[in-house]
């Protein structure tokens, strides 16, 4: 799974900090940065309602291939421009966390089987 | 990390060190300071602090000409020794193993008691005190505190003898890197130091060099760039990933602590050859109780920290378990300072 991929499957729009050919390791979705921080997991997809500069740090920290933000939360100018900074893809989606935490997993499932 | 006071076993001896330093210790005022004799290690400034915990025993001792003795050797060869050298004590070292420690004061009472034909090992001071070459410049100075020696051998792991540390080497040493730090301070340019000689060693990491952020309370805007900044640096160190990965966390969990919990403070990162550290320090108001606050989950943050994601509770734990060596420190009002050190194995 990758970028185009976690696009279309969200319905969302890439809005910041540019393509990227890496593909999902882990997926991890939170709120709390703390909890992020503590996973261990590699090619992190941070699905998270949060729309703060901070989402796009612990990102970086953690080493995320790519933030989505859900319910189509406006996204603050400043945090579009820290991921174009640090290159994390920061994509926004109408989607519910859940909702997208569901497409998510059936996309994956879909794509270990193939 | 707590490093335990090495005594190698045998007998005990005064030394005229030890006389001498009874003696300073009743006529001269000593400064309180980070990790100095008489020190908490709250309130001093960052700049001592750092350089104590950076620079290690083997930075400061003299590693090159040790004058010694062997076991058999006499007391009166080694008072000869002491005299020509204008020393107080020989070591008693056969190869690189060190069996004791001859004195003035042991050579007084061979004069005295008529055994200055002895061999050393019959009189030698074997109960010893003795420092090892990775610890921290700090614990040495607790060690001149504790005990009242004017020098320590130094050993390595394999329990060799490797050097000789008085409390003048320790002077020397420090007010010569306490100069390069102020100029470097003043100067805004980056000076090469004792650390930057010690990861010449094969596999070290190829430089040293040291960034302190400042973090301004409440400003979430800002924070965790000190953190991406140190990612940067290591990565441009060459250090593994998943090293990168652990002190990054720490230090973004603690620059956040810093923003949300305190008056504002600072973080300073020191890379060197085989250590990356972390100082967190803030300004007050201090912790109450540490033990709770370093438990999963425990948070007095407020509805507004946790709507930008934080106030979890996670902090300090997280940055305890991500560190190989972790300490805080906490005072009310005065502050907190938290320390975190990351063991960069040797490059392949």
């Amino acid at each position: 799974m990758n970028i185009n991929d976690i696009v279309k499957t969200l319905d969302g729009t890439l809005v910041a900090g540019g393509e990227s050919d890496r593909t999902v390791g882990t997926v991890v979705a939170n709120d709390l940065m703390s909890d992020v921080l503590l996973n261990d997991g590699d090619d992190i997809l941070l699905l998270t309602s949060l729309a703060s500069d901070q989402a796009i740090r612990t990102a970086n920290i953690v080493g995320a291939m790519c933030v989505v933000v859900h319910n189509a939360k406006p996204l603050p100018q400043t945090m579009c421009q820290v991921a174009d900074t640090l290159g994390i893809p920061l994509v926004s989606s109408p989607l519910s966390k859940y909702e997208s935490c569901v497409r998510i997993h059936d996309f994956l499932k879909a794509e270990a089987g193939s | 990390m707590e490093y335990k006071p090495t005594i190698l076993s045998g007998g005990e001896s005064r030394s005229d060190d030890q006389i001498m330093a009874a003696h300073e210790r009743k006529h001269v005022k000593r400064v309180s300071g980070p990790g100095l004799p008489g020190s908490d290690g709250q309130g001093e400034p960052l700049v001592i602090m750092e350089l104590l915990q950076r620079l290690r025993v083997k930075d400061v001792m003299r590693d090159h000409d040790i004058i010694s003795v062997v076991r058999t050797d006499t007391m009166h060869f080694a008072q000869n020794l002491m005299k020509r050298n204008h020393i107080s004590g020989v070591p008693v070292v056969e190869g690189k193993r060190l069996f004791g420690i001859v004195s003035i004061n042991d050579i007084i009472l061979a004069l005295e008691g008529g055994w200055i034909g002895d061999p050393c090992q019959k009189h030698m001071a074997t109960n010893l005190v003795v420092l090892e070459e990775d610890m921290p410049l700090a614990f040495a100075l607790k060690y001149f505190e504790n005990y009242i020696f004017g020098r320590f051998p130094v050993l390595n792991k394999e329990r060799d003898l490797v050097g000789i540390v008085s409390q003048r080497d320790v002077t020397r040493v420090l007010m010569r890197e306490l100069t390069r730090e102020l100029a470097r301070l003043e100067g805004g340019t980056s000076s090469p130091s004792l650390s930057a000689e010690a990861s010449k060693s094969e596999g070290a990491l190829p430089y040293y060099s040291m960034r302190q952020f400042v973090v301004v309370r409440n400003d979430l805007s800002n924070a965790g760039k000190a953190a991406n900044e140190i990612k940067k640096m290591l990565g441009e160190a060459g250090v593994e990933k998943k090293i990168i990965r652990r002190v990054a966390v720490a230090a973004y969990e603690l620059e956040i602590n810093i923003c949300i919990h305190s008056l504002g403070g600072s973080i300073t990162f020191i890379l060197d050859g085989h250590k990356a550290t972390i100082i967190a320090k803030d300004k007050g108001p201090g912790i109450k109780d540490v033990e709770w606050a370093l438990r999963d989950g425990t948070s007095t943050a407020n509805d507004w920290i946790r709507s930008m994601g934080f106030g979890a509770g996670m902090g300090l734990s997280n940055s305890k378990r991500v560190a190989d060596f972790f300490d805080i420190k906490s005072t009310i009002p005065t502050g907190t300072t938290v320390l975190c050190e990351f063991n960069l194995p040797e490059k392949k």
